[in-house]
């Protein structure tokens, strides 16, 4: 389960990332791609189906330190939004 | 709490090394150990559904039945399905106890762990 599931408040992201349809390990890989390409404190949304991803872009986030403000899952699409912190 | 991981490469096709780390981890749960095992490489072949229970070997116990004792003692597992690619094998079929996770969990329990083995 993702840090942040449930929050009620709006979300905005600053950018959107795609990776359905990618495995292990390229939505890690495109997602701190593109966390760089945002300020610090906006936010990133990535869409997922891989299921291996919920897990390691969790741990990614709390290891690199950036936060996962919301996560959602509707019939197997994962999605995050992590805000960028440095 | 001290945390070791165990990572289990070797599958169905060397059933002989495929106990060590479930009876390690209920053994490190007994000790007050938190224990994980990940799955990769040929060992996710020993975590698709109904595998465990086809081996037995030796005088031990069903395959299966270690890895309940394992489950109950509060060991969590951890399944790369992405090394189904690997082996050209389907995706999915796993036991439902496991978590489907990826390098960078891999990399992430590794770096928590006080100890790693590797089967």
């Amino acid at each position: 389960m993702g840090v942040g599931e449930g929050a009620t408040e709006e979300v905005r992201p600053a950018r959107e990332l795609d990776c359905v349809g990618l495995y292990c390990p390229v939505p890690i890989a495109r997602t701190k791609e593109e966390i760089e390409k945002i300020g610090v404190g906006e936010v990133l949304k990535v869409e997922a189906d891989d299921p291996a991803a919920e897990e390691d872009i969790t741990r990614w986030a709390k290891r690199t330190g950036h936060e996962i403000v919301k996560f959602e899952k509707d019939e197997g699409i994962l999605m995050f939004y992590i805000r960028r912190t440095k | 709490m001290a945390k070791i991981l165990y990572v289990q490469t070797s599958g169905t096709d060397t059933p002989e090394r495929l106990y060590a780390p479930f009876i390690l981890g209920a053994t490190a749960a007994a000790m007050g150990v938190e224990a994980a095992i990940f799955f990769m490489i040929k060992g996710i072949t020993a975590v698709r559904r109904g595998e465990a229970e086809k081996i037995r070997i030796g005088a031990f116990p069903t395959l299966a039945e270690a890895m309940r004792q394992a489950l109950d003692a509060g060991v969590k597992i951890y399944i790369c399905e992405q090394s189904t690619q690997l082996l050209g094998v389907p995706r999915g079929d796993f036991i439902p106890e496991g978590t489907i996770a990826g390098g960078a969990t891999l990399n992430d329990l590794a770096l928590d762990a006080d100890a790693v083995m590797t089967f």
